[in-house]
């Protein structure tokens, strides 16, 4: 499966294709695992900003709020492995995994889960410094990359791991760069559909066409956070097979198995 | 020093001089030089071992003593690790104990890191987003 050199265009590439091959079933639990965090992301900032300055009268609401979105984290980590496995395998072996997709060392998702609480912790932390959120997104990218790596608990290990991709940062920015404006235009795409799912919904009988005009007006607040959601959804199984990706194509690259397909590729042509 | 052979003296070796020399110092040098020339063996003091042999290859020669079982190997059977002799089954067991021991504290100090990870996630939310909410 390791076509090209190593390139953001090649990584992206061949991401696309490995979504393609394990969309189904593998992208709805990603899907699945991801909804109820995302929801829970959506429900804590638009009470945020309803209570706006009187927030810090609302302390224990919000840390409620905050510990149930905490809990969904935690799913949606384990979603985001079982899909960066079945993507890893759908490249080694070109076709949609079967139920060895589900088999995630318990360290392996101990060592992800507590690297990735560390990168939504700092940035989180540091929410009020837009660059500090945008590192620890492409640190939350190569985490999940290099996730399958760590398969012993340790503290260091997955920072090192991490550490071993820092010559082909580049790419890992370019990523980034990309997906920033994927995103963009993922949540465009998802405003537009219910657009249209409102138009064709008022052609039915007896709907209540005014009511879901307001709830899907682009003035109300809590839908335009689902729509940012929505997009991150949407755009969610592309990054994480990126990453995969450019994991294992650095890897490959480092231990020869590019050659090696490469000359496999010439026998055969 | 002692001359072997033909002098007088009963035992066919003349007494050697006792000029500088202690009375134990001059009995082990006569003794010494005594045993060197009349066949003996080559350390006097040293007790003769019975050759040893590996205890999973009878037919090999004992090279080194596993320091855990005390059990005689042979070169192929014996493995050195930080500097002392052990058999295979007594370095599978210590192999083992420092994996399991590694892996404890791997998983106690992950758990922890993660748990406390994930309680200031919530509680930096919580701050943060009052700080930002009060900005508005």
């Amino acid at each position: 499966m390791i076509r090209a050199p190593l390139s953001t265009t090649s990584v992206l590439d061949e991401a696309a294709d490995s979504v393609r091959t394990v969309a189904s079933p593998w992208a709805a639990v990603l899907i699945l695992t991801s909804l109820p965090y995302r929801f829970a992301q959506v429900v804590f900032t638009e009470r945020l900003l309803r209570l706006g300055a009187d927030a810090s009268r609302y302390v224990n609401y919000l840390s409620f709020l905050a510990t149930l979105s905490m809990f969904a984290f935690v799913l949606s980590r384990w979603g985001r492995l079982v899909f960066a496995r079945a993507v890893r395998l759908a490249i080694e072996n070109g076709e949609s995994p079967g139920r060895e997709a589900w088999h995630i060392k318990p360290a392996v998702f101990l060592n992800y889960l507590y690297m990735s609480a560390f990168t939504e912790l700092v940035s989180i932390a540091t929410m009020v410094t837009c660059l500090a959120s945008v590192c620890c997104t492409m640190l939350a990218g190569l985490a999940i990359g290099t996730a399958e790596l760590n398969d012993h608990p340790s503290i260091v290990a997955p920072f090192r791991s991490v550490a071993k991709y820092r010559k082909t940062f580049r790419i890992v920015i370019a990523l980034m760069l990309v997906f920033g404006c994927a995103l963009a235009v993922a949540a465009i795409n998802v405003g537009v559909a219910f657009g249209i799912g409102l138009w064709l919904a008022k052609s039915i009988q007896g709907w209540d066409a005014a009511r879901w005009t307001l709830l899907l007006d682009s003035n109300n607040r809590r839908f335009m956070l689902v729509i940012i959601a929505g997009a991150v959804i949407a755009v969610e199984p592309f990054w994480i097979a990126a990453h995969v990706t450019f994991v294992r194509k650095t890897g490959a690259e480092q231990t020869g198995d590019d050659l090696r397909a490469w000359f496999e590729e010439l026998r055969d042509a | 020093m002692a001359v072997i052979g033909g002098g007088k003296g009963s035992a066919g070796y003349a007494a050697p001089s006792m000029e500088g020399r202690t009375p134990s110092s001059a009995r082990r040098e006569i003794a010494g030089a005594g045993r060197t020339r009349a066949s003996a063996p080559p350390y006097p003091y040293t007790r003769r071992m019975p050759p040893r042999y590996c205890v999973f290859h009878a037919d090999r020669a004992a090279f080194a003593v596993c320091m855990s079982c005390a059990k005689t190997l042979c070169q192929e059977c014996a493995t050195q690790w930080d500097g002392i002799w052990h058999c295979a089954a007594c370095l599978a067991t210590k192999r083992g104990a420092v994996k399991r021991e590694s892996h404890a504290a791997g998983w106690i100090f992950v758990t922890v890191a993660s748990l406390l990870c994930l309680f200031l996630s919530a509680k930096f939310m919580v701050w943060s987003g009052a700080l930002l909410a009060g900005l508005r």
